[in-house]
């Protein structure tokens, strides 16, 4: 069979979704009454999209939409009543629940809005490294095979960082999993030095920013950490490793 | 009561409770079940509402499903970072696999066909990677289009027309209807 260009592909699903414009489709769907091989990868992904579509809908029980429009202050049949009939409320009971409210509703926006620093970063990161330490399993995906590593992260986060085997320096790939950092699932690389763990955390930079940083050591939560930024990745190292291995670790790896 | 907190109840009345149905379900989606999924959004439509006055009342959707996916990584980060990835594991997609055989051995009713299908097209979703799942149900079952999908997740549309296609191939082979 004909093989579709990898446009063709994306044109083919944006159609199927109706996002593009006359201009694009009408060109697009006269190629693919000519194409049989478009024609039928244009059917696949319409068949495709109608057999989601035929998922039951999600269900919203009463019981819960209440609660959700209670948030807004309870104006729900039951809640009204109890609204209108101030008179009996206790008057100094409501002034501290208004205050306890607005104190709530501040901390609330605070967090919504307050801005991650990395020192909140290196909480979590220390949080999952003792997690995978109190584990049955230190890594979702067991092999020192970095060719098996590697491919891992791309399937399961359609990224990767580069994953360098250390055995030769002492510090062997044991495998890798997927820690949650800042909200995002970021690759976690696991080396072993002796019996100690080290987990390498690689957070992607944004698009367009590439920052290049030093590597400066830090304890975070009893234990040695190293933070660098080098080729689109922030990284941070992390172990109960002494603080002059863990940065021998660093320098293995090239970190500059 | 202020008239400006009768004027945000209404708002969130008419804005949120409407939606509430799509939120669950992103919800469910991205923690993996759907106890959480309403603690999760409990916990949005409180943000959603501190938030409410100073929302510019555009895509209206989009807007609360951003928060339900910001408050889904925040409680998954606190409660279970590692059970993120685990849920739809090969050997539950097989699983799954092997329940819709069993259904159709034991009883060939429609609805019975129709509730394994749901299984197996639920376990294939579940096991795709992260962003691409992720993209493939903000846009084939919250319905968004590209272009909220890309503001929310501050991503090209571009890549989220090439993650969404990826999505799209890979549970096609999952569901044994391989594109190409």
């Amino acid at each position: 069979m004909k093989r579709i260009s990898p446009a063709d592909h994306l044109l083919l699903h944006a159609l199927a979704d109706q996002e593009l414009d006359a201009a694009a489709a009408l060109p697009l769907e006269a190629r693919i009454e000519t194409d049989p091989a478009l024609a039928d990868e244009y059917a696949r992904i319409v068949a495709l999209k109608d057999r989601l579509k035929g998922l039951p809908k999600q269900e919203v029980s009463q019981d819960f939409a209440a609660r959700i429009t209670a948030i807004a202050g309870g104006k729900s049949s039951s809640g009204r009543a109890r609204i209108l009939s101030l008179d009996h409320v206790d008057w100094r009971a409501l002034a501290a629940c208004l205050v306890l409210t607005a104190l709530l509703a501040s901390a609330g926006t605070y967090l919504v809005t307050a801005p991650r620093s990395d020192a909140a970063i290196e909480d979590e990161i220390a949080n999952d490294h003792h997690r995978s330490l109190l584990a049955s399993s230190q890594t979702d995906v067991l092999s020192s095979e970095r060719h098996t590593v590697k491919p891992w992260f791309d399937r399961k986060l359609g990224l990767s960082p580069p994953t360098i085997d250390l055995a030769g320096e002492g510090f062997p790939l044991v495998g890798g999993r997927v820690a949650v950092v800042a909200g995002n699932a970021v690759p976690a690389l696991v080396y072993r030095r002796r019996q100690h763990l080290i987990t390498l955390v690689a957070m992607p930079q944004s698009a367009g920013q590439d920052q290049v940083e030093t590597p400066h050591a830090m304890v975070v939560d009893g234990y040695n950490t190293v933070h660098w930024a080098a080729g689109g990745f922030k990284y941070w190292a992390i172990s109960d490793l002494d603080a002059d291995e863990l940065e021998s670790f660093v320098t293995a790896l090239g970190a500059r | 009561m202020a008239h400006s907190d009768e004027a945000a109840a209404e708002r969130f009345r008419h804005i949120v409770v409407p939606h509430l149905a799509d939120a669950l379900s992103l919800a469910r989606w991205l923690t993996g079940n759907g106890f959480d999924a309403e603690d999760v959004v409990q916990e949005a439509c409180v943000r959603a509402f501190s938030a409410i006055q100073s929302y510019d009342g555009r895509g209206e959707r989009a807007w609360l499903l951003s928060i339900v996916r910001n408050t889904c990584f925040t409680w998954l980060a606190k409660n279970r970072s590692r059970n993120l990835v685990l849920m739809g594991t090969p050997a539950e997609l097989s699983e799954a696999q092997g329940a819709i055989h069993e259904d159709l051995a034991l009883d060939p009713e429609a609805d019975l066909i129709r509730k394994a299908d749901v299984t197996l097209i639920e376990a294939a979703i579940s096991s795709l990677p992260q962003p691409y799942r992720e993209v493939l149900v903000l846009h084939d079952i919250n319905d968004l289009s590209y272009k909220e999908i890309a503001a929310m997740m501050s991503i090209p549309i571009g890549t989220v027309m090439s993650r969404l296609s990826r999505a799209r191939k890979q549970l096609a082979a999952q569901l044994g209807q391989a594109t190409q």
